[in-house]
């Protein structure tokens, strides 16, 4: 059998770009996982979702993402809560930064604001702000579940026809005369006519099999959850000073990532102190923080690019093949925005998002690398 | 006796008859059946249900456990309270 679009990789952008891709009449897909469905960056994501980014590629691509976030929630009965993010600040000069990224998201229509001390307790209840200058809300934030983001909408697929091959490693791209042919794996070969790489970090290898260099790289990352308790608070909260985020997921549990220094491209690894930092800088807001229970600590990663922007899109030098990696810590947040994007231009050239032909892979070759006003979480 | 009534992971409430729904529906690996109950991600990590649903599921997919893929396991083995990462000589 040949396919008409193969993808490679089952995280949320592969899937969801597979449901694009069915959405406007493309029957013959496969997709081919090496690990399991959601295995990479998807089912260790912070689940977060916003728009209050600093380049226009980014705001504009992720207030779609959001739109997209509430008719799929709706329509596969996964759980899209518009709780809001808030960025602490604690020091007048984050502030004044802060007040500039504020102009700019309302320049591109995301509502955030400036909020007091008092009315961050309105918006998390039992936070202590005495260390507090001041906090930016951003209202139209939200959160998700990626274990049924994922396999909800890769159900629908199976049942509507789409071939899901895991665990099966994609070995080569395999090109004739500058055209897409099919897929290598350890299998077997599979033909198809357009190609569609979402192998996160993977995708470095897959694609070098044919020539293409995506200028990725891993960077390891560390995040814990608690055990389940009733709601406390709504908002994704970032502590800005150390660049950590808790949020209390759907599920209740209550997830922190906190930074700490890493190379590139080694594989993560579990390290104590992550737990000491994560406590610390939480315990400091929240003084019922250090009687919960911590039940697990996992690492994951962000596949960057040099500008901390995802590589969407076809790549010139080989027909029929499709690129959709590099989301640089944000690939959850935009998948619904980036799958459809893709999936316009597999079906009809070019995506109704303007913004996301700033994004393909050449950009790098061509020196337009994307412009932020800051690098913001 | 009734699989609804049959408790396989206590954490997370989940029954045999959730667990049997879940493979007919095409969950036939641990990992996936993870994200999708929930069995194996409360308090207990895993350590009661995961043997028991690897067991149901290898009676039900006739796949040797090496293609079941068991779940990583990830620290602490037991839930420990935020309070002993505060601080003190560690830190």
């Amino acid at each position: 059998m040949r396919y008409d679009v193969a993808v490679i990789g089952a995280g949320i952008n592969g899937v969801y770009t597979a449901l694009e891709l069915l959405d406007r009449g493309i029957k013959k897909i496969v997709i081919i996982e090496k690990n399991y469905p959601g295995s990479g960056g998807t089912f260790r994501c912070a689940t977060g979702i916003r728009a209050s980014f600093t380049s226009r590629e980014h705001v504009v691509l992720m207030k779609r993402s959001i739109e997209k976030w509430k008719e799929l929630s709706n329509r596969f009965g996964f759980p899209f809560v518009q709780g809001g993010y808030v960025w602490l600040l604690s020091r007048e000069e984050h502030l004044k930064n802060f007040k500039e990224y504020v102009r700019f998201h309302h320049s591109l229509g995301v509502p955030t604001r400036v909020v007091k001390p008092d009315e961050i307790k309105e918006l998390v209840p039992t936070i202590r702000t005495d260390t507090l200058v001041a906090g930016v809300h951003d209202p139209i934030a939200g959160k998700s579940n990626p274990f049924t983001a994922l396999l909800n909408v890769l159900g629908y697929l199976k049942k509507s026809g789409v071939e899901v091959r895991y665990p099966e490693k994609a070995e080569k791209i395999i090109v004739e005369n500058g055209e897409a042919k099919g897929v290598l794996t350890e299998r077997e070969r599979i033909g198809a006519e357009t190609i569609l790489v979402a192998a996160g970090y993977g995708s470095r290898d897959i694609l070098r099999t044919c020539g293409v260099d995506a200028p990725i790289n891993n960077l390891p990352k560390h995040a814990l959850i608690t055990e389940k308790y009733m709601e406390v608070f709504k908002p994704l909260l970032v502590d800005w000073e150390t660049a950590s985020y808790m949020v209390q997921t759907v599920s209740g549990g209550f997830l922190i990532g906190a930074e700490l220094e890493e190379e590139y491209n080694k594989p993560p690894m579990n390290r104590i102190e992550f737990l000491y930092t994560a406590v610390k800088i939480w315990s400091k807001y929240f003084d019922w923080f250090p009687s919960t229970h911590i039940i697990r600590y996992w690492t994951g990663y962000y596949v960057m690019t040099p500008d901390h922007h995802p590589i969407l899109g076809p790549v010139k030098d080989v027909e029929g093949l499709y690129v959709s990696t590099g989301f640089s810590g944000h690939g959850f947040m935009i998948a619904p925005a980036a799958s459809e994007a893709v999936a316009e231009w597999i079906v009809r050239g070019k995506p109704r998002i303007r913004e996301a032909e700033n994004l393909t892979i050449d950009r790098f070759k061509e020196g337009k690398l994307i412009h932020e006003i800051a690098v913001f979480g | 006796m009734d699989p609804r009534k049959i408790i396989i992971c206590r954490c997370e409430e989940v029954t045999l008859a959730d667990v049997l729904e879940a493979i007919e529906k095409g969950y036939t690996d641990l990992e996936s059946l993870k994200r999708y109950l929930r069995i194996g991600m409360g308090p207990c990590q895993g350590t009661h249900c995961i043997p028991i649903v690897l067991r149901i599921l290898r009676r039900a997919t006739g796949k040797n456990v090496g293609e079941l893929m068991l779940p990583t396991s990830r620290p602490p083995l037991h839930p420990v309270q935020a309070k002993y990462f505060l601080g003190g000589d560690n830190h």
